[in-house]
């Protein structure tokens, strides 16, 4: 393992440029472009665009490339339709007949197509599709977290002091132990796999597993490959974000989540035992697991066990087994601002508990992005 | 020969089957497969492997022969395999099994293990794929 190890550190330094500029950009795609997309073999495609296909979890320009006499179709991927929208775009951006040079990595598989890392009008500088980096526009403003009548601090919004909005943005999208620095793109990809055993305190067949992951450039992830829930932690990792719903009469909150499969989560406040909670299925691992906790002053403390081994809590690829037992705890430390603390307890894949913390940023005035992962599926 | 035929009938339905996800542990699970050449317990194989956090234990044709597994190591450097079993054929005499193989597209739900089987002066290939 170590000698491959070796031969993709110099693989992995190789696109590790692309990698971190990939990471440093604010609004990364939803899938490892890298896993799909090889950063050594960049083309420039000039042609004739036939059709826009205006869907999630990614839209597709369709073109028409003339090679060598022969007209070739090629199909450019670019950003997700919701969050393009949130930057002006739509699916009258581009028609067909329009002339556009596409430039980016193209498909490892070797078929016909290619990221639109640049994607203009033939002879325009403008760029299209392009995220609007200022977006959405996150307050700074220092504001206390609202609170229910009852006093406890609001996960969400409230009906008369907060309005809609939602979390997203978190500071973090791939699990690392607090405390140790490592360099990594925003979907998990390791700038230097030698790295891979400092991310988490993994036992031998995580870590190789891990590498494993990392040195296919993530691109066996379920979510991204089978549309499977982002369970665990990975749900706080979206940048599209969270609501929070907290239903007081019958203690509990929902957790709906604004992408992947845009599924949700229910934490129970009420005292009951994290066990079956859909008539009697303890036997059944979940996604999600089963949640259950309370409040501890201004934070809400939640236990969860119950997960299946089925797709990956986080990205990056980290492994987990059905032995996880994830602690998070959810405070608001201001109007606009939700830390998130976890702790891994998992004596299947890991040597020790250990634990990782980010921040999400209020997404004020608006409701979750519809972003449906399956939209376009087969 | 009725027999192979029930053996033959599985392994299509079993392949037949999407695998289903096992993104932890590579080993845990259930695996169908063949241990050809084997006239002790038949050559088709159900082998179910679980993964405690320390240990991977598990049963050969549970159900059937019930053969615990006495000891299973997987060597993550690169991802061999190896199994032993002791069990008794149906006249008593002990018969020590050891299957030695590696895990190969481990990065599918239906990962295989290749490899040979051998039992005193038995052996033959070896060859699993998860469920």
């Amino acid at each position: 393992m170590q000698t491959e190890s070796r031969r993709f550190a110099l693989a992995a330094a190789t696109v590790g440029a692309a990698v971190l500029a990939l990471a440093s950009a604010p609004v990364p795609a939803h899938h490892p472009v890298y896993g799909k997309f090889d950063p050594n073999e960049t083309r420039t495609l000039e042609g004739v665009v036939t059709k826009l296909d205006w869907r999630n979890p990614h839209a597709h320009i369709f073109m028409n490339v003339v090679s060598d006499g022969e007209t070739e179709n090629w199909a450019v991927e670019i950003e997700s339709p919701a969050e393009l929208h949130l930057s002006g775009w739509n699916g009258d951006s581009l028609l067909p007949g329009e002339h556009v040079v596409v430039e980016g990595p193209t498909a490892r598989d070797g078929s016909r197509q290619i990221w639109g890392e640049t994607v203009r009008r033939d002879g325009s500088r403008e760029l299209l599709f392009v995220l609007d980096p200022d977006f959405p526009v996150l307050s700074r403003q220092s504001r206390p977290a609202p609170r229910w009548p009852d006093g406890h601090v609001a996960l969400g919004a409230t009906p008369d002091a907060t309005g809609d909005g939602y979390w997203g943005y978190p500071t973090e999208t791939a699990l690392i132990e607090d405390g140790v620095s490592v360099r990594m793109s925003a979907d998990g990809q390791l700038a230097d796999i030698d790295d891979a055993g400092r991310v988490a305190p993994l036992q031998p067949w995580a870590l190789a597993l891990y590498e494993h992951r990392q040195q296919r450039f993530l691109q066996d992830d379920p979510m991204f490959l089978n549309c499977k829930p982002p369970g665990g932690p990975r749900q706080y990792q979206s940048r599209l974000g969270l609501q929070l719903v907290e239903d007081i009469e019958r203690q509990r909150v929902f957790v709906l989540l604004g992408s992947g499969n845009r599924n949700y989560r229910i934490l129970y406040l009420d005292g009951r035992e994290p066990v079956g909670q859909v008539g009697g299925d303890d036997d059944n691992p979940l996604y999600y697991g089963r949640s259950v906790g309370g409040w501890e002053g201004d934070t809400l403390t939640v236990r969860t066990v119950g997960f299946n081994e089925d797709f990956w809590f986080t990205n990056g690829g980290l492994p987990h087994t059905s032995q996880l037992t994830l602690t998070e705890k959810f405070t608001r430390v201001d109007f606009d601002t939700l830390r998130y603390e976890v702790t891994i307890d998992d004596p299947g894949a890991y040597t020790r508990p250990w634990s990782a913390s980010w921040e999400l940023s209020w997404v004020e005035g608006t409701e979750l992005p519809a972003h449906i992962c399956q939209e376009n599926r087969p | 020969m009725r027999a192979r035929l029930y053996s033959a009938a599985v392994i299509l339905c079993a392949l037949a089957l999407p695998g289903q996800a096992q993104e932890g542990h590579p080993l845990k699970g259930s695996w169908i497969g063949e241990w050809q050449g084997n006239e002790v317990h038949d050559e088709f194989v159900v082998v179910v492997l679980d993964w405690d956090g320390r240990a991977i234990t598990g049963t050969i044709n549970p159900g059937t022969d019930n053969i615990e597994i006495t000891s299973a190591e997987l060597n993550p450097e690169d991802w061999t395999v190896r199994i032993v079993a002791d069990t008794e054929d149906a006249s008593g005499r002990a018969v020590d099994y050891v299957i030695t193989g590696t895990i190969e597209d481990l990065e599918l739900p239906n990962r295989y293990i290749k490899g040979t089987w051998q039992n005193g002066d038995g052996r033959g290939n070896f060859e699993i794929r998860r469920q």
